[in-house]
């Protein structure tokens, strides 16, 4: 489904990635953890061709987001993304902040739109929410609205950028477990986030970048049982130490 | 004391049409220079190829000089090559270049001041730029854009008196007929200006109705 060869990218002199590869097959959830500045943010958004990349090429269900010729927003349309910030649409109701794309990009009917999108509300557990603005919400049901917002183009994949890293400890939990159903529903994740226990309990593979690189590509199991590398080890003691 | 307001129940009429002509260049200004500012804006942060340099000298020289000397260039300046206008279109013109520059600055920073990532939004949905300009980052940009874009549109409410140089009669020039007939300057030109005072005023209140509009619809 996704599929990552020997990316690199580089901001002027400074190398942010290097020569990254890797794979998410369909149905799979991939974790992607490590240092902050160790370019996994960087890695997600380029695979929906958020950030641009200089050498090796991105092939997302066929098509390659690298390039010049790829229709990026309808690329866009099919890839869902999950934000640090949430980053809904402040001055829409959460209706309209779910609508907009579907009627704009898809060209749906405005009353399928709004429609669609009060599904998924209620499936992320805020259709009580509809009529009001993001402001008006706490960090966890932002986050959860964000997410129905994303799963309201139907995607194929869904991408996650650190989508608990803003969020006060009590709210976390409500956001992993809209994400914990996505996966037991099948949905292809790629997830950067630093929750191991949401890792431990979805995720088939765990990739740990270091300094712009992929240092580690493991399942689940060999990741948590023995990381190969000293530097997936060191992390992995930090952050399972409580 | 008698005798101004004998004097202001006689002028009033001719005051109140001039009035009516500032309101008429303010009004039409503005939207004209509202639409050629946000033009000139997007081409500016599109870095559209030539017409985004073009467009920064256009803004440099109409905040450079000043606006009597540009009304003098496009209604004295330009018949010298042919280019002829009526002095309401030449009045209409000079008052439009000149706040469309400033409009275009201010929601130029305003677009700037929307958050990186509320682009990377929209575009992680499909939309495209224009999309994403039109439909997430303007409305976001507008609101914070509402009191520097009030500022210039009062300031040209002001300004329509410079176009009493080239024959227009708006409330200045309406004002300085009557004074010369009436050789009354002191309570005629305190008139204008209270006249003005007012116009502000009412655009003032117009700004805060729309500044709470936009915070309704943005509620937090």
């Amino acid at each position: 489904m996704i599929s990552i060869k020997n990316v690199s990218k580089w901001y002027g002199d400074f190398q942010v990635l290097t020569d990254c590869t890797t794979e998410v097959s369909k149905g799979e959830v991939v974790v992607v953890c490590g240092p902050s500045g160790s370019g996994k943010s960087t890695l997600i958004k380029c695979v929906n061709g958020l950030e641009p990349f200089q050498s090796g090429d991105i092939i997302v269900d066929g098509i390659s987001v690298g390039s010049p010729k790829t229709d990026l927003p309808k690329l866009r349309s099919r890839v869902g993304m999950v934000f640090q910030h949430f980053e809904l649409f402040p001055h829409l109701s959460i209706t309209d902040n779910l609508a907009l794309a579907q009627i704009k990009v898809l060209g749906r009917k405005e009353d399928e739109a709004k429609k669609k999108g009060l599904a998924l509300l209620d499936r992320v557990g805020l259709s009580a929410h509809a009529a009001k603005f993001p402001g008006q919400l706490s960090g966890g049901q932002q986050q959860r609205v964000a997410i129905a917002r994303a799963l309201a183009m139907d995607p194929i994949a869904m991408l996650f950028d650190e989508p608990t890293s803003a969020l006060d400890p009590e709210m976390i939990n409500e956001v992993l477990d809209v994400m914990v159903q996505l996966a037991h529903e099948g949905m292809t994740m790629m997830c950067v986030t630093h929750e191991m226990g949401f890792a431990r309990k979805v995720a088939n593979r765990v990739i740990f970048m270091d300094k712009g690189a992929i240092v580690e590509d493991a399942n689940k199991d060999e990741f948590f049982g023995s990381p190969r590398s000293e530097r997936a080890q060191a992390f992995l003691s930090k952050i399972l130490q409580h | 004391m008698d005798s101004w307001i004998e004097l202001l129940h006689t002028a009033w009429p001719f005051l109140i049409r001039g009035a009516g002509y500032t309101v008429f260049f303010a009004l039409i200004a503005m939207v004209l220079g509202l639409a050629l500012g946000f033009a000139v804006a997007l081409v500016r942060i599109a870095r559209v190829p030539v017409l985004a340099q073009a467009a920064a000298v256009y803004v440099s020289a109409m905040r450079g000089t000043p606006l009597l000397v540009q009304i003098f260039v496009i209604y004295y300046g330009l018949p010298s090559v042919g280019i002829e206008f009526e002095p309401v279109t030449a009045g209409i013109l000079a008052l439009t270049l000149n706040v469309a520059a400033y409009l275009s600055e201010s929601m130029r920073g305003a677009i700037a001041g929307v958050s990186r990532n509320q682009w990377l939004a929209g575009y992680s949905l499909g939309l495209n730029w224009w999309q994403t300009m039109r439909h997430v980052i303007a409305p976001q940009a507008l609101r914070l854009a509402v009191p520097s874009l009030s500022n210039s549109l009062i300031s040209l409410i002001k300004d329509t008196s410079l176009v009493s140089v080239i024959t227009v009669t708006e409330l200045m020039l309406a004002t300085k007929e009557v004074i010369a007939q009436t050789f009354q300057p002191l309570p005629l030109y305190l008139a204008a200006a209270a006249i003005y005072w007012v116009l502000s005023a009412l655009f003032e209140r117009v700004q805060r109705a729309v500044e709470k509009k936009l915070e309704l619809a943005h509620r937090h």
